[in-house]
């Protein structure tokens, strides 16, 4: 979770990631930073990032983008 | 007997609403699928054949994909860890190229039905300009309603239950009311099955706090249709016919004039749209949220025709981004080139097909084309600039000017899409540099008397207060809840004699079709 934190704070330090629960639906993340995320991702904790994966509900707060990437792990 | 007109309004509906009524809960389903086709019947005749065609291929085409998935799943929990990973390939691989075919059939029968004769018109046209003595026979293809609109949703829905977002429908007659529902099938809001199954499938009873709700809904769109859309069309169809009798100052205000007439009538027909759906209890989604209000064209998509933007950024622009080339671009650009160029990169790639596929699907024509590119050239100016654009608006308060410069790429975007043809939208462009005379504006005739200006600009007024108010959160018809009663139901009649007696209708009204039922 705290790699998963740098990453997030690296994109933009001005969000309490941790309390944050609507990145996407709040437009705190545009498109393009979710994209950007993505790749940081898939290198950092070794998964693959498909197209079904890309919902607000994933993105939405830390907490769900790390529940997708131990899932993705899992798998 | 579009949703605005009588017969819609007070015999199909209500017959609807009875006959939704008495037969039991569990049967309530089959009554909007049977008015649903009698509906769709009623405009397109036999051409109901697509529409049953298609749902039975989306139907089935799920059912398979689930199947595969169902099999492979079983097969993989009976394997060694080693060989999982080829089992599953094989399994993805069979559910796509069943996804794949399902697909390009309704992508190919959309294509065949809108685009055929716009493609042999332009293959003549180059024949002709090639000297080539050869020319393709073109005949009338009937095109059925809302086939832009449901081809959306079979093909979301086969997508959705490709990544595992939903179970397909195993009844083939609800999946039908899905694509078929009556309030949804010709001018959307392009909705998922997700959103919309649950409610519509419920079977539940008519109940006051929805019959009112619909009802408040439905008149506020039609006041929106036809009391300042409608009479705006006059001026409208004025300019755009005739547009070489006008200066440029006139284009202008034809371009501003049909931005309106296209917000107040979509949208109204929205509200009609979702009030109809909520009257059974139905939750449709919202295809508007003040766009007025936007401060830049990115903006504005997240708030105009909002279930078309969201279907195109579900289904084409994030497969896009994460595709194997956007992703080793990404990574390959992050390090050579730095992000910002590989933002740029990244939105040109990602962006392009998505306004390419919006300006098609809006119809054959190069207007609608240009349309696209048009908006996509918008976004990528706004990507480059972004970070000039955080500087200043975090230094400055620019909201006012950014709110008016986004109105003026809307009005030029508006007067292309409205626009004869293309040439004549250039012809129409270039006249508001060429041929600007103020003067102009007070000697014209445009069709319209002091009461259709009086109509359109209360109308306007009222619809700018409330899209105020909502901008701010203030629930409207919560609002008008808590009014007393009869201030509420005065509010209530002041819409209803409005329409009545401000409405565009009758002698001296030409009928106006709904725009967006024609794509």
């Amino acid at each position: 979770m705290e790699k998963l934190l740098e990453i997030l704070e690296e994109i933009d330090d001005s969000i309490d990631y941790e309390a944050e629960k609507a990145l996407i639906d709040d437009h705190l993340f545009d498109s393009f930073a979710v994209i950007n995320l993505v790749s940081e991702l898939e290198d950092a904790f070794d998964i693959q990032i498909e197209a079904r994966e890309m919902v607000p509900t994933n993105f939405n707060s830390a907490e769900a983008m790390w529940e997708m990437i131990q899932r993705l792990q899992e798998n | 007997m579009a949703y605005h007109e009588g017969f819609y309004l007070f015999a199909f509906l209500p017959l609807a609403l009875i006959c939704y009524q008495i037969v039991a809960e569990k049967h309530r389903w089959k009554v909007l699928l049977v008015f649903s086709f009698i509906y769709f019947y009623l405009f397109s005749g036999n051409l109901v054949i697509y529409l049953i065609g298609s749902t039975i291929l989306t139907h089935y085409a799920a059912i398979w994909i689930s199947w595969i998935k169902m099999k492979y799943t079983q097969e993989l929990s009976e394997v060694p860890k080693e060989q999982k990973s080829a089992i599953r390939k094989a399994g993805q691989k069979k559910q796509r190229m069943v996804l794949t075919a399902a697909v390009l059939t309704l992508l190919g029968t959309l294509a065949y039905l809108k685009y055929t004769n716009f493609f042999l018109e332009n293959v003549n046209s180059l024949l002709a300009s090639l000297n080539v003595d050869h020319s393709f026979a073109i005949s009338k293809i009937l095109v059925p309603i809302g086939i832009s609109f449901y081809t959306l949703e079979q093909i979301g829905y086969i997508a959705d239950v490709y990544w595992d977002k939903i179970e397909p429908e195993k009844n083939l007659g609800k999946l039908a009311l899905f694509f078929g529902f009556f309030p949804l099938v010709m001018e959307g809001p392009i909705s998922s099955y997700e959103t919309v199954s649950k409610s519509l499938f419920s079977g539940q009873k008519l109940r006051f706090e929805n019959l009112k709700d619909g009802f408040l809904r439905i008149v506020w769109g039609l006041m929106k249709k036809m009391v300042v859309a409608d009479r705006l069309y006059i001026i409208v169809d004025k300019i755009f016919t005739n547009y070489q009798d006008y200066s440029g100052v006139v284009i202008i205000l034809g371009a501003i004039c049909y931005t309106i007439q296209l917000y107040m009538e979509f949208s109204g027909c929205m509200d009609i749209v979702i009030g109809s759906g909520k009257l059974f209890g139905v939750e449709l989604p919202e295809n508007f949220k003040q766009p007025f209000f936007s401060k830049n064209a990115g903006e504005f998509w997240r708030r105009w025709h909002i279930s078309l933007g969201t279907w195109f950024r579900t289904y084409i622009f994030y497969p896009v981004s994460v595709s194997s080339l956007v992703k080793k671009w990404n990574k390959f650009g992050n390090k050579k080139v730095g992000k910002n160029i590989t933002r740029i990169v990244t939105s040109a790639f990602t962006l392009f097909p998505v306004w390419l596929c919006n300006g098609l699907w809006h119809g054959a024509n190069w207007s609608y084309i240009f349309y696209g590119m048009y908006y996509f050239v918008i976004l990528m100016i706004e990507v480059i600039v972004e970070p000039l654009t955080n500087k200043l608006t975090k230094k400055y308060n620019l909201d006012t000017l950014r709110i008016f410069k986004t109105w003026i790429i809307i009005f030029t975007g508006e007067l292309f899409f409205r626009a004869e043809s293309l040439p004549a939208g250039i012809a129409m462009f270039t006249s508001i540099f060429t041929d600007f005379i103020p003067e102009n504006l007070g000697s014209i005739s445009l069709g319209v008397g002091y009461a259709d200006v009086f109509a359109i600009v209360l109308g306007c007024v009222i619809v700018g207060i409330v899209s105020t108010l909502k901008e701010k959160n203030v629930d409207i018809q919560a609002k008008v809840y808590s009014l007393k009663t009869p201030v509420r139901w005065a509010v209530y009649y002041a819409l209803i004699f409005m329409i009545i007696i401000l409405g565009a209708y009758g002698t001296g009204y030409q009928p106006v079709d709904l725009i967006y039922a024609g794509f």
